[in-house]
Protein backbone atom coordinates (compact mmCIF):
# COMPACT_ATOMS: atom_id res chain seq x y z
CA UNK A 1 0.00 0.00 0.00
CA UNK A 2 3.12 2.10 1.14
CA UNK A 3 4.73 1.46 -2.08
CA UNK A 4 1.93 2.12 -4.31
CA UNK A 5 0.64 5.59 -3.09
CA UNK A 6 4.66 6.11 -3.20
CA UNK A 7 4.96 5.42 -6.94
CA UNK A 8 2.17 7.68 -7.61
CA UNK A 9 3.65 10.38 -5.73
CA UNK A 10 6.95 9.93 -7.31
CA UNK A 11 5.65 10.25 -11.37
CA UNK A 12 3.49 13.63 -9.75
CA UNK A 13 6.77 15.27 -8.28
CA UNK A 14 9.29 16.60 -10.66
CA UNK A 15 12.14 15.55 -8.27
CA UNK A 16 12.69 12.58 -6.88
CA UNK A 17 11.80 11.89 -3.10
CA UNK A 18 13.63 9.48 -0.92
CA UNK A 19 12.43 6.44 1.14
CA UNK A 20 13.17 6.70 4.32
CA UNK A 21 13.86 4.40 6.78
CA UNK A 22 13.24 3.94 10.68
CA UNK A 23 15.92 5.66 12.74
CA UNK A 24 15.55 2.98 15.15
CA UNK A 25 15.93 -0.31 12.84
CA UNK A 26 19.42 -1.41 11.43
CA UNK A 27 22.94 -1.83 12.85
CA UNK A 28 24.71 1.23 15.49
CA UNK A 29 20.89 2.44 15.35
CA UNK A 30 20.08 4.24 19.34
CA UNK A 31 18.29 2.52 21.77
CA UNK A 32 15.19 4.23 23.01
CA UNK A 33 15.30 4.95 26.66
CA UNK A 34 12.94 7.20 28.70
CA UNK A 35 16.05 9.21 30.23
CA UNK A 36 17.83 9.90 27.24
CA UNK A 37 16.09 13.33 26.57
CA UNK A 38 17.86 14.54 24.25
CA UNK A 39 17.37 11.44 21.92
CA UNK A 40 13.43 12.13 22.28
CA UNK A 41 13.06 15.28 22.41
CA UNK A 42 13.76 15.24 18.29
CA UNK A 43 10.21 13.30 18.15
CA UNK A 44 8.27 15.57 20.13
CA UNK A 45 6.66 19.03 18.09
CA UNK A 46 7.55 22.48 19.23
CA UNK A 47 4.54 22.17 21.72
CA UNK A 48 5.48 19.18 23.39
CA UNK A 49 3.36 16.59 21.30
CA UNK A 50 4.70 13.45 19.77
CA UNK A 51 5.31 13.63 16.41
CA UNK A 52 3.13 11.08 14.56
CA UNK A 53 5.35 8.27 12.79
CA UNK A 54 4.23 9.38 9.47
CA UNK A 55 6.34 12.38 9.72
CA UNK A 56 9.28 10.73 11.33
CA UNK A 57 9.36 7.49 9.50
CA UNK A 58 9.31 5.18 12.62
CA UNK A 59 8.46 2.04 12.31
CA UNK A 60 5.09 0.83 14.32
CA UNK A 61 6.82 -1.24 16.93
CA UNK A 62 9.64 1.80 17.35
CA UNK A 63 6.86 4.61 17.42
CA UNK A 64 4.81 2.46 20.29
CA UNK A 65 8.18 2.04 22.42
CA UNK A 66 9.34 5.68 21.72
CA UNK A 67 5.89 6.57 22.55
CA UNK A 68 5.86 4.77 26.07
CA UNK A 69 9.46 6.24 26.97
CA UNK A 70 8.24 10.09 26.01
CA UNK A 71 5.34 9.23 28.54
CA UNK A 72 7.52 8.34 31.09
CA UNK A 73 10.08 11.31 30.56
CA UNK A 74 7.18 13.43 30.87
CA UNK A 75 6.14 11.81 34.38
CA UNK A 76 9.37 12.57 36.27
CA UNK A 77 9.21 16.08 34.86
CA UNK A 78 12.29 15.66 32.24
CA UNK A 79 10.27 16.57 28.81
CA UNK A 80 7.18 18.62 29.05
CA UNK A 81 3.76 17.65 28.92
CA UNK A 82 2.81 20.90 27.24
CA UNK A 83 4.49 24.09 26.01
CA UNK A 84 2.46 27.00 26.55
CA UNK B 1 14.81 -11.95 41.54
CA UNK B 2 13.50 -8.92 38.81
CA UNK B 3 15.54 -5.92 37.51
CA UNK B 4 14.00 -2.44 38.45
CA UNK B 5 14.99 0.97 37.23
CA UNK B 6 13.82 3.46 39.88
CA UNK B 7 14.00 7.07 39.82
CA UNK B 8 12.96 9.42 42.48
CA UNK B 9 12.26 13.48 42.39
CA UNK B 10 13.31 14.92 45.76
CA UNK B 11 12.06 18.42 47.28
CA UNK B 12 14.33 21.13 45.76
CA UNK B 13 14.90 22.54 49.94
CA UNK B 14 16.92 19.46 50.87
CA UNK B 15 20.61 19.32 50.46
CA UNK B 16 22.17 16.61 48.71
CA UNK B 17 23.28 14.69 51.60
CA UNK B 18 19.96 14.39 52.84
CA UNK B 19 19.25 12.60 49.29
CA UNK B 20 22.28 10.73 50.07
CA UNK B 21 20.75 9.72 53.47
CA UNK B 22 17.19 8.64 52.16
CA UNK B 23 18.94 6.52 49.20
CA UNK B 24 21.34 4.63 51.90
CA UNK B 25 17.74 4.22 53.41
CA UNK B 26 16.25 2.83 50.30
CA UNK B 27 18.87 0.32 50.06
CA UNK B 28 18.56 -0.62 53.57
CA UNK B 29 15.02 -1.54 53.25
CA UNK B 30 15.63 -3.22 50.00
CA UNK B 31 18.65 -5.55 51.61
CA UNK B 32 15.95 -5.69 54.66
CA UNK B 33 13.31 -7.39 51.79
CA UNK B 34 16.47 -9.65 50.43
CA UNK B 35 17.57 -7.22 47.42
CA UNK B 36 20.26 -5.14 46.72
CA UNK B 37 20.75 -2.16 45.29
CA UNK B 38 23.73 -2.37 41.94
CA UNK B 39 23.46 0.79 40.95
CA UNK B 40 23.46 4.37 42.63
CA UNK B 41 23.52 7.24 40.35
CA UNK B 42 22.55 11.52 41.97
CA UNK B 43 21.95 13.13 38.91
CA UNK B 44 22.04 16.67 40.99
CA UNK B 45 19.33 19.60 41.21
CA UNK B 46 18.06 20.00 37.75
CA UNK B 47 14.68 22.37 36.81
CA UNK B 48 11.60 20.16 36.69
CA UNK B 49 9.70 20.62 32.47
CA UNK B 50 6.28 21.65 35.12
CA UNK B 51 5.74 22.47 38.57
CA UNK B 52 5.47 19.29 40.86
CA UNK B 53 3.55 19.49 44.01
CA UNK B 54 4.38 23.88 43.40
CA UNK B 55 8.03 22.57 42.73
CA UNK B 56 10.25 24.31 39.75
CA UNK B 57 13.49 21.97 40.72
CA UNK B 58 14.40 18.46 41.92
CA UNK B 59 17.21 16.67 42.92
CA UNK B 60 17.59 12.95 41.00
CA UNK B 61 18.46 10.20 42.15
CA UNK B 62 18.54 6.66 40.13
CA UNK B 63 18.86 3.35 41.53
CA UNK B 64 19.22 0.08 39.55
CA UNK B 65 17.27 -2.58 41.82
CA UNK B 66 17.84 -6.08 41.93
CA UNK B 67 14.99 -7.43 44.31
CA UNK B 68 12.07 -9.58 45.32
CA UNK B 69 8.43 -7.76 44.50
CA UNK B 70 7.82 -7.32 48.06
CA UNK B 71 11.07 -5.39 49.32
CA UNK B 72 10.05 -3.05 46.51
CA UNK B 73 6.23 -2.40 47.41
CA UNK B 74 7.80 -1.91 50.63
CA UNK B 75 10.53 0.82 49.46
CA UNK B 76 7.70 2.46 47.31
CA UNK B 77 5.02 2.13 50.29
CA UNK B 78 7.93 4.41 52.54
CA UNK B 79 8.59 6.80 49.78
CA UNK B 80 4.62 7.48 49.89
CA UNK B 81 4.86 8.34 53.14
CA UNK B 82 8.32 10.84 53.09
CA UNK B 83 6.47 14.31 52.65
CA UNK B 84 10.54 15.28 50.73
CA UNK B 85 9.94 12.81 48.09
CA UNK B 86 7.81 14.48 44.93
CA UNK B 87 7.86 11.51 43.17
CA UNK B 88 8.77 8.24 41.59
CA UNK B 89 8.55 5.62 39.60
CA UNK B 90 9.60 2.18 39.24
CA UNK B 91 10.26 0.59 36.03
CA UNK B 92 10.95 -3.19 35.44
CA UNK B 93 13.82 -3.84 32.83
CA UNK B 94 15.04 -7.33 31.25
CA UNK B 95 18.76 -5.89 31.88
CA UNK B 96 19.79 -3.44 33.86
CA UNK B 97 22.26 -0.77 32.26
CA UNK B 98 25.92 -0.75 33.09
CA UNK B 99 27.49 2.79 33.62
CA UNK B 100 26.57 5.89 33.84
CA UNK B 101 22.92 6.55 31.95
CA UNK B 102 21.96 8.53 28.96
CA UNK B 103 21.62 11.72 31.45
CA UNK B 104 24.64 11.39 32.94
CA UNK B 105 26.95 10.91 29.37
CA UNK B 106 25.22 13.68 27.39
CA UNK B 107 27.96 15.37 26.85
CA UNK B 108 29.84 12.86 24.85
CA UNK B 109 27.52 11.85 22.96
CA UNK B 110 27.24 14.87 21.11
CA UNK B 111 29.97 14.55 19.01
CA UNK B 112 29.22 11.00 17.82
CA UNK B 113 25.83 12.13 16.80
CA UNK B 114 26.62 13.45 13.38
CA UNK B 115 28.14 9.79 11.86
CA UNK B 116 24.23 8.31 12.75
CA UNK B 117 22.59 7.72 9.31
CA UNK B 118 19.78 9.88 8.42
CA UNK B 119 20.57 11.51 11.28
CA UNK B 120 20.59 15.67 10.57
CA UNK B 121 22.52 16.49 13.77
CA UNK B 122 21.89 20.67 12.74
CA UNK B 123 17.99 20.24 12.87
CA UNK B 124 16.92 19.32 16.26
CA UNK B 125 13.39 18.01 16.51
CA UNK B 126 10.82 18.38 13.20
CA UNK B 127 10.62 21.83 12.69
CA UNK B 128 7.43 22.48 11.77
CA UNK B 129 3.83 23.14 14.40
CA UNK B 130 1.55 20.88 15.47
CA UNK B 131 -0.74 19.91 13.22
CA UNK B 132 -4.41 19.85 13.22
CA UNK B 133 -5.56 16.28 12.29
CA UNK B 134 -4.83 13.69 9.63
CA UNK B 135 -5.14 15.00 6.05
CA UNK B 136 -7.81 13.13 3.57
CA UNK B 137 -5.65 10.24 2.04
CA UNK B 138 -5.29 10.12 -1.36
CA UNK B 139 -5.94 7.07 -3.28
Amino acid sequence: MAIKDLTTTQARRPFQRRRKTCPFSGPNAPKIDYKDVRLLQRYVSERGKIVPSRITAVSALKQRVLAQAIKRARFIGIMPYAVS
Amino acid sequence: MALYEHIYLARQDVSPQQVEEMTNNMTATLEAGGGKVTKNEYWGLKSLSYRIKKNRKAHYSLLNIDAPAPAVAEMERQMRINEDILRFMTVRVDELEEGPSAMLQKRDRDDERGDRPGGRPDRGGFGRGDRDSRPPRRF
